[in-house]
């Protein structure tokens, strides 16, 4: 691949691999393709350099130039090398020439070092021939490690792909069939083969966490919507990729998050709280973003989109405020009409946010229906847009809603994650932390800590939700603890309800965390099991606040303290890496520090 | 055949149909309701079954489902009263509510439910097309419960199209993008839509819901489709006093 336009039709077919050429001698050779182009891809699909026999020094500056997450070598490439390159985190694929006369013992001695087998028809020239080889040598190979299958594949012989019956075919590789000149993919015929793959490909799809054409991560997600705001949200289902893929969008949107917010946030070695606990605690500084939480890397993203939708006027719905400040922020930034609906309730116990997103000329209205917090603010916002289905955009701030929002939202949050890989690496040389903690409300800022690392599953994630005041005291938002499946707010989660299906109040101490409900991806990595789901209660939450106050020197957001108070719980073995999302700043919640600790 | 088959294939006059929450205003009040419905000339009745997000529904609706829930209306409830169903009431019937407390209730149970009772069929409004089409169709048609969608102005004509194939009683229009409650506005732009989608030529009859509340709006109604669905100006109307006993009143107000 070297050309931008076609690198993003092709990201919009969501291959688990794109691969770029390195190797001067080929006729599809990147050359000098645009850093950014490459880097913008998401990180789902996994950026893949192709090398042939080159230094592994070379190629190590590529995979930090390109943020490269895989390799393909195509040489003689000793095991030694490919050990010394999958040392750096990327995946790596050896590629082997295969005919009649192969002998695959001759691959025991990378068994240790590469991830995958790569078998590709053998010619002189490395691949690229448009020759397929006789599948049939391959029941010589007796090696339990999955492969790639390359070399000729195209339209006429996938019928016989589907046929190979073998649990270790991993991968097909789809290359000089599938282009309209060298290194230019005809996208059209690409669709007509993974249409053709799709029997052998649904088994891969169930292993995914991220969300499927259908809009469901498993058996969640989903848009379970009434009618009337169907067009709405399928116009914005068919633009999303489309629009935040685009060049022009992608380059606004990091300046801003750059000069705006003040990105990239910090990574923060918290010493004296890692020699308390026995680890190596890190904190994810999103507490020190302009307006004081993740909540704004959305906001951005979200505005932009809005003004491309051609939308005048947006709304939004806060729990804390935190979102409506984030909403507000752009709204002014952008100059567009902001009405945020926030429970009264929590206008109540929220004030100086209600103050911060007037002054920034946004429209404060009460919830006053129902429970009168986040899920009523929530219902108002929909009801909004019901009745404003032109010239509005919703502005969700969780995961949560019908799809597209909850893999929109993870995919504007996913910046926490990507900074974190690279961050780490420079502090310790390795992306991959032995624990990553975020607190739950929604989940959104835990699923922007979790996003680049779900498919890495040796990094254990930790949710933290909200216990209130005691997982079995009525008084309570652990919703994996206490609800079941359901629906609320347009799509299909894992819900606090009645017998009935009839949605509860959830209790936190933090109006941040006071949701019944969870963003969709969450349920499935809860059902999956791909992350640890816990909870906490206030006191807990209040005395994790106060500790990172006296020994970091840092106020969190109590929703964000949740997150911390699990290090209490946890049993280190020693020198473990732990990153923790600070999602938000404690000034917000200094009134409830002072009552709590008489200050 | 069930009854709205019949009801829609044998009368001529425009149709009116009436919704009104379970359990409100007092939790024994659904068949009550029913029979005076039938008893005043409605042709057939929607019986709400409350959630506590009816995310669909404006203030009035709102409210009523809060004081249902409030008064211990539960799906299972209802079924319960609606044993009683055909002994007292002979017009169609739908049931409308929400999806989470179908989903709690499951949806085969529900289907049978529904079928035992001499439920006609219902409104789901957030249960959209795919996951009928995909997971539950199947219970419906099993139990001959028809499941009836909505359209809007803003419903595409292929969508629409895949919704009449889907459709086996009748096709709920609204009138504007609105949550309920909203006062009809036929003006240039709704009469240009009714008539896009009279020019359709749909297999299923189309009903108007959504803002209608009087004469003007019930007769505005009818001459585009086959009749109109009232629902806020009747709960409005039950919070008056010795509603039940007034309902030919306020069926007056909508049809002479």
């Amino acid at each position: 691949m070297k050309y931008p336009d076609n690198i993003r039709d092709l990201v919009l077919l969501n291959p688990d691999y794109i691969g770029f050429i390195f190797y001067d001698k080929s006729k599809r050779f990147v050359a000098e393709i645009d850093e950014q182009t490459i880097k913008d891809i998401p990180s789902c699909i996994k950026k893949t350099g192709v090398f042939v026999d080159e230094n592994a020094s070379v190629i190590l500056d590529y995979i930090k130039k390109y943020h490269l997450q895989a390799v393909q070598l195509h040489g003689s490439e000793t095991s030694d090398t490919c050990l010394k390159i999958a040392e750096s985190g990327v995946e790596v694929i050896k590629a082997f020439g295969v005919d009649e006369a192969f002998d695959f013992n001759q691959l025991l001695p990378y068994l240790d070092s590469v991830n995958y087998f790569l078998f590709d028809t053998k010619t002189k020239a490395h691949g690229g021939s448009g020759l397929t080889f006789n599948w049939q040598v391959l029941e010589k190979y007796t090696f339990s490690k999955p492969y790639f299958l390359s070399g000729g594949l195209g339209l006429e012989n996938l019928d016989k792909v589907l046929a190979i019956n073998d649990d270790r075919l991993y991968a097909v590789d789809l290359n000089s069939c599938f282009e309209s000149e060298p290194a230019k993919k005809d996208i059209e015929k690409l669709k007509l083969a993974i249409n053709k793959l799709r029997p052998i490909l649904k088994e891969t799809e169930s292993m995914s966490y991220n969300v499927n054409e259908k809009g469901y991560y498993g058996d969640f997600g989903g848009a379970y919507i009434p009618e009337m705001l169907y067009p709405n949200v399928e116009h914005l289902r068919k633009e999303y990729l489309k629009i935040i893929y685009e060049p022009k969008f992608q380059e606004e949107f990091n300046q801003l998050l750059k000069d705006y917010v003040g990105r990239p946030s910090p990574l923060f070695l918290a010493e004296r709280l890692s020699a308390k606990y026995g680890a190596k605690i890190y904190l994810k500084r999103e507490d020190l973003n302009h307006t004081g939480a993740h909540k704004i890397n959305n906001t951005i993203g979200q505005i932009l989109l809005a003004e491309r939708l051609g939308k005048k006027r947006i709304i939004a719905e806060t729990g804390a405020g935190q979102h409506g400040v984030a909403t507000a922020t752009v709204c002014a930034l952008k100059g567009l009409e902001c009405v945020v609906y926030m429970g009264e309730i929590d206008i109540e116990r929220q004030a100086p946010n209600v103050a911060r997103m007037k002054m920034m000329g946004a429209t404060v209205v009460p919830a006053i229906s129902g429970s009168k917090t986040l899920k009523d603010a929530t219902n108002e916002a929909m009801r909004d847009w019901i009745n404003n289905p032109e010239d509005t955009h919703y502005i969700i701030g969780s995961v949560v809603g019908p799809h597209p929002y909850p893999d929109m939202v993870a995919r504007f949050q996913s910046i926490i994650s990507e900074e974190t890989k690279w961050q780490l690496k420079e502090k310790t040389g390795s992306e991959y932390p032995d624990y990553v903690l975020a607190c739950v409300g929604g989940g959104s800022n835990a699923i922007g800590m979790f996003y680049n690392f779900l498919d890495d599953e040796h990094v254990k994630l930790i949710a933290v939700e909200a216990a209130g005041l005691g997982v079995d005291s009525g008084e309570s938002a652990a919703t994996t603890a206490l609800g079941r499946e359901g629906v609320l707010h347009g799509s299909r989660s894992i819900l606090m309800q009645t017998e009935d299906g009839q949605v509860t109040e959830p209790y936190s101490i933090s109006a941040g965390l006071d949701y019944p409900g969870i963003g969709p991806q969450h349920a499935h990595l809860f059902k999956t099991k791909r992350a640890q789901y816990v909870s906490i209660t206030d006191q807990e939450s209040l005395d994790a606040g106060l500790l990172l106050a006296q020994t970091e020197g840092i106020i969190p957001a109590i929703e964000s303290a949740h997150a911390l108070a699990y290090l209490e719980k946890m049993k280190f073995k020693g020198n473990e890496t732990v990153v923790v999302c600070l999602s938000g700043r404690g000034d917000k919640d200094l009134a409830t520090y002072m009552k709590y600790f008489n200050l | 055949m069930n009854r709205l088959h019949q009801l829609f294939n044998t009368k001529e006059e425009p149709l009116l149909s009436i919704y009104y929450t379970a359990g409100y205003p007092d939790i024994n009040s659904t068949l009550d309701i029913a029979e005076g419905l039938e008893k005043a000339g409605v042709d057939f009745i929607e019986i709400g079954f409350p959630y506590s997000d009816p995310l669909a529904d404006g203030p009035v609706i709102q409210n009523s489902s809060l004081k249902a829930l409030n008064n211990g209306m539960t799906l299972k409830l209802l079924f319960e009263q609606l044993k009683e169903l055909r002994n007292r009431v002979s017009i169609p019937v739908l049931l409308m509510g929400y999806f989470n407390t179908v989903l709690q209730y499951g949806v085969p149970e529900f289907c049978k439910a529904c079928a035992e009772a001499g439920v006609d069929g219902v409104i789901v409004p957030d249960l959209p097309m795919y996951e009928y089409e995909e997971l539950y169709k199947d219970c419906f048609l099993d139990h001959d419960v028809s499941n009836v969608f909505l359209i809007t102005p803003l419903t595409s004509e292929e969508r629409i199209r895949k919704i009449d194939k889907l459709s086996n009683s009748f096709i709920y229009l609204l009138s504007s993008s609105s949550t309920t409650g909203k006062n009809l506005d036929v003006n240039t732009s709704s009469e240009a839509y009714y008539a896009r989608l009279q020019k359709m030529e749909l297999n299923n009859p189309t009903m108007i819901g959504f803002g209608i509340h009087d004469h003007n709006s019930f007769n505005k109604a009818a001459e585009f489709t086959r009749g109109a669905i009232v629902g806020s100006a009747f709960v409005k109307f039950l919070d008056t006093p010795d509603a039940i006993n007034r309902i030919p009143e306020f069926v007056a107000t909508i049809r002479k």
